[in-house]
């Protein structure tokens, strides 16, 4: 990975100097040895921070929406999860692709922060759990391409369900323990929302407690509230990051919910995957005459 | 009072989101036909089925009601020609959702009722009572203070 990040500089460089972006996107070296923080260079000598290594887990394609009115182009490191990212905000038409520059690297999978601070540097760190069910580690789509295509991260062929299933096999009061036990811990801080590329509403209604959608005292039921209209909002536009469970700083398992909408939209609507064809139709967005007939 | 007291008064709360041009008509068309159903359901005219968003219905439970009806004109139907078929997905998964945090399915119903099915109106309304009867006032997703 040394390699690679030599590369990246160079290439960062070589991309600044020559004016074809404004701005890079990528990640440079946090705090402590195991965080790595998302970096946003625009002279040619700041390239240097530039980094790549087992710790850039943060998804950057959100970060494009604040340099949405550059003029000029915005070149973004992509993994395969920022790939998609990408895709989504270019379908929710929130970016131009002609716009950005996107610079792809085959992710091995990242590896878990949390678990690394536990265990120390010089154990064996396990995989991020976002990465460990990862199936593109591969960027979908690019311009430039640094180091090897082919990720040497094992995908599974399809994706893995077994999580929602057993909640479906319980009784209704416990799906609703169970469900009130970890929206209780929610503080609404709304991380979850902000790293989101499926959130990228200019105006949320979360942010306006005056109309009173949302209090602003905690309460379960406002929780709640506000975890099952962002999983209905993003459904069939969240493209599998993980982002949000990684941000949460009280650890609710919040894409429990949205592989439940995944699994749904896959089952009634037939098989989608956010994020790989920006130009496909949303399973929410669009209907068939043949949809499954329930309300008789 | 005894708690007992309160449980036997209890009455279930239905709130019926009607689009307007087909059930709406609908429930119209029961009430000229003298057709009696219970008074639990309140009806609330939509323009459209498909107006319906799913925060309606999360935030309804919350203030305390047992159970929702969706209803529109059947497919093909639609007043906007395509209303209701973006109602149909959203259902499919909403009830689904619900279905998922721990909702009873029962509390969460989609029907399609056209404009001439005034009886159909009747029955629909008296059968979702009586199952929500059966099965208690909500209390999941309840903000408490809307307790009552």
């Amino acid at each position: 990975m040394e390699q690679l990040t030599l590369q990246i500089r160079n290439m960062a460089k070589e991309i600044l100097k020559k004016g074809d972006a404004k701005v890079i996107i990528g990640w440079e070296k946090g705090n402590f040895w195991y965080v790595s923080t998302p970096a946003f260079i625009d002279k040619p000598e700041d390239a240097e921070r530039l980094i790549w290594d087992e710790y850039c887990t943060n998804n950057l394609a959100k970060y494009l929406m604040g340099y949405k009115d550059l003029e000029g182009k915005v070149a973004i490191f992509v993994k395969g999860c920022d790939a998609r990212g990408v895709n989504r905000l270019v379908q929710d038409k929130q970016i131009n692709r002609e716009k950005v520059l996107l610079i792809g690297l085959s992710c091995p999978g990242m590896k878990d922060e949390k678990k690394a601070q536990e265990l120390g540097e010089n154990a064996e760190i396990p995989l991020s759990k976002k990465c460990e069910e990862c199936r593109y580690p591969d960027p979908v789509t690019f311009d430039l391409f640094i180091g090897e295509k082919k990720s040497q991260k094992k995908v599974k062929d399809s994706k893995d369900f077994s999580q929602v299933k057993e909640i479906e096999g319980m009784t209704p009061d416990e799906k609703y323990n169970k469900s009130a036990a970890n929206y209780e811990k929610c503080l609404r801080c709304y991380a979850c929302r902000n790293v989101c590329p499926a959130c990228n509403c200019k105006d949320c209604i979360f942010d306006h407690s005056s109309k009173g959608w949302l209090g602003k005292a905690n309460t379960v039921s406002d929780n709640m509230f506000f975890a099952m209209t962002r999983a209905l909002h993003v459904a069939g536009r969240c493209i599998d990051c993980g982002e949000c469970e990684r941000v949460c700083p009280v650890n609710i398992p919040i894409m429990l919910m949205n592989n439940k909408m995944m699994q749904d939209i896959n089952n009634l609507f037939g098989e989608y995957e956010a994020g790989l064809d920006p130009e496909d139709k949303l399973p929410l967005g669009s209907f068939e005459y043949s949809d499954p007939e329930e309300f008789m | 009072m005894s708690v007992n007291e309160v449980e036997q008064k209890w009455e279930p709360k239905i709130l019926v989101f009607a689009c307007n041009w087909c059930t709406y008509a609908g429930a119209d068309l029961a009430g000229l036909g003298r057709l009696q159903y219970p008074p639990n359901a309140r009806i609330l005219r939509v323009p459209c089925s498909g107006r319906v968003n799913p925060q309606f219905i999360i935030k309804a439970f919350q203030r305390g009601v047992d159970g929702v009806l969706v209803a529109g004109c059947h497919p093909g139907d639609c007043h906007y020609t395509t209303g209701n078929y973006f109602t149909r997905r959203r259902f499919l998964l909403m009830r689904r959702l619900m279905e998922y945090m721990g909702m009873e399915p029962e509390r969460l119903q989609n029907r399609w009722i056209s404009g001439s099915e005034g009886p159909k109106v009747q029955q629909v309304i008296t059968e979702i009572t009586e199952e929500i009867r059966a099965l208690g006032p909500n209390r999941k997703l309840r903000d408490d203070q809307w307790n009552n």
